[in-house]
């Protein structure tokens, strides 16, 4: 079950990936980001294919179809909520002025999406994201990071954060004032660890 | 299961375009864990959630299409409201989605735990605790504790008695036995745990 089992996770990461970026499209108006999804759409694709034909031969082999139809429809479920995604950035990559209701719509939404520009000061410069820990710590996720004119789409854990990094993270109202004091240099690491 | 129940009266024309995307969006994100957490702990309850929300959400789709052709008098409205439309039909598509993954339920097989096995190392995992009478996060509200933002993990159920309480509010007070249904990380998980399970007292901010 191995094999099935990482291409059923990276097409779930992936999808949801997707709707964080999306989103984020949406509301910096950013055609990078949306081009990402559309690039991320491509791979979803690709790797559904994959996934139902291997869930398919291994279905043969042990002559267990019913799995076999369950997962070839749950990957292609997922596979359809990445189409969605894919809808909301489709209004960027057109280049259709974005109606204003959408960015309050989303802003007011209780899952927010905010940046922060890590300061020099700030005490995750030098820091792998791994090690920090900030979904646990303040609730925010990290979409992606902004590094000069790059973006990082789906950071890994051990990017290391410097000055200047623009976040793009998702996550609860409360958790943005940590984030943000956090990137400034306001709140230190430490004081955290009990 | 009844589709008659979807097709509830369009009684929403009088929320504004902005609650009726707010609510949606709100909605497709909370589906997608919910169909997940359907499957993973194999609950038929859960799964009736996500349909419910399914014809929630078609429903909201049509008070939004019409709000928007109200609103259009010339072309430049109609493309800005074209892009909203589709914003609106996304959230549609994904909700969709979702309720063809509970669906999945249906199907009669011997053992489906093995969707659990296949979920269970997803990068945000959906898992659920247990709040022991002694935790002192009982009695108190998830907006005061400020959970997500204290250990990361969204409350996105909970099982109090026989009663579901979905995608709960900032105002919901927690009781003793509520059974938590959360996504998030694996650290995460292991702090709210330890809280729920009173092993740690809760955090106190001194903000």
């Amino acid at each position: 079950m191995d094999q099935l089992e990482d291409m059923l996770l990276e097409l779930k990461d992936t999808s949801e990936l997707m709707i964080d970026l999306a989103y984020s499209s949406l509301i910096y108006k950013n055609r990078d980001i949306a081009e990402e999804v559309m690039f991320l759409e491509n791979h979803v694709n690709e790797l559904t294919n994959d996934f139902q034909t291997e869930a398919m031969r291994r279905g043969f082999e042990e002559g267990d179809m019913t799995k076999a139809l369950l997962l070839v429809r749950l990957a292609k479920s997922v596979e359809e909520i990445s189409d969605g995604a894919m809808q909301i950035a489709d209004v960027i990559l057109r280049d259709v002025e974005p109606h204003p209701v959408i960015y309050l719509s989303v802003m007011e939404s209780e899952v927010i999406i905010t940046t922060a520009t890590v300061s020099e000061d700030s005490d995750l410069v030098g820091r792998e994201l791994g090690e920090i820990k900030l979904p646990s710590k303040c609730g925010m996720w990290i979409i992606a990071i902004k590094k000069g004119d790059r973006f990082q789409y789906g950071p890994e854990k051990k990017t290391v954060l410097e000055p200047g990094d623009v976040l793009i993270s998702r996550g609860p109202e409360d958790g943005e004032g940590v984030l943000k004091n956090l990137t400034l240099g306001k709140y230190k690491l430490d004081e955290w660890d009990e | 299961m009844s589709r008659r129940k979807c097709f509830q009266r369009i009684d929403n024309v009088e929320k504004s375009v902005r609650e009726l995307l707010t609510e949606m969006k709100d909605i497709s994100e909370v589906i997608v864990d919910l169909a997940y957490a359907a499957i993973i702990f194999d609950s038929r309850e859960i799964a009736e959630e996500v349909e419910d929300l399914e014809c929630q959400i078609n429903t909201l789709n049509y008070g939004i299409r019409i709000k928007a052709m109200m609103a259009a008098r010339t072309m430049d409205d109609a493309i800005k409201l074209s892009g909203l439309l589709q914003v609106a039909s996304a959230a549609g598509v994904m909700s969709n989605a979702a309720g063809d993954i509970v669906k999945l339920l249906n199907v009669d097989v011997g053992e489906r735990p093995f969707f659990s096995t296949m979920l269970r190392e997803a990068e945000e995992k959906i898992r659920m605790t247990h709040l022991s009478e002694r935790s002192d996060m009982v009695n108190r509200v998830i907006g005061d504790l400020g959970v997500e933002s204290e250990t990361g993990m969204r409350i996105i159920a909970i099982k109090r008695m026989k009663r579901w309480i979905y995608d709960p509010d900032r105002d919901v007070k927690l009781k003793a036995k509520d059974l938590l249904i959360v996504r998030g990380t694996e650290d995460g998980y292991e702090r709210l745990r330890s809280y729920a399970a009173a092993e740690h007292p809760w955090p106190e901010d001194d903000d």
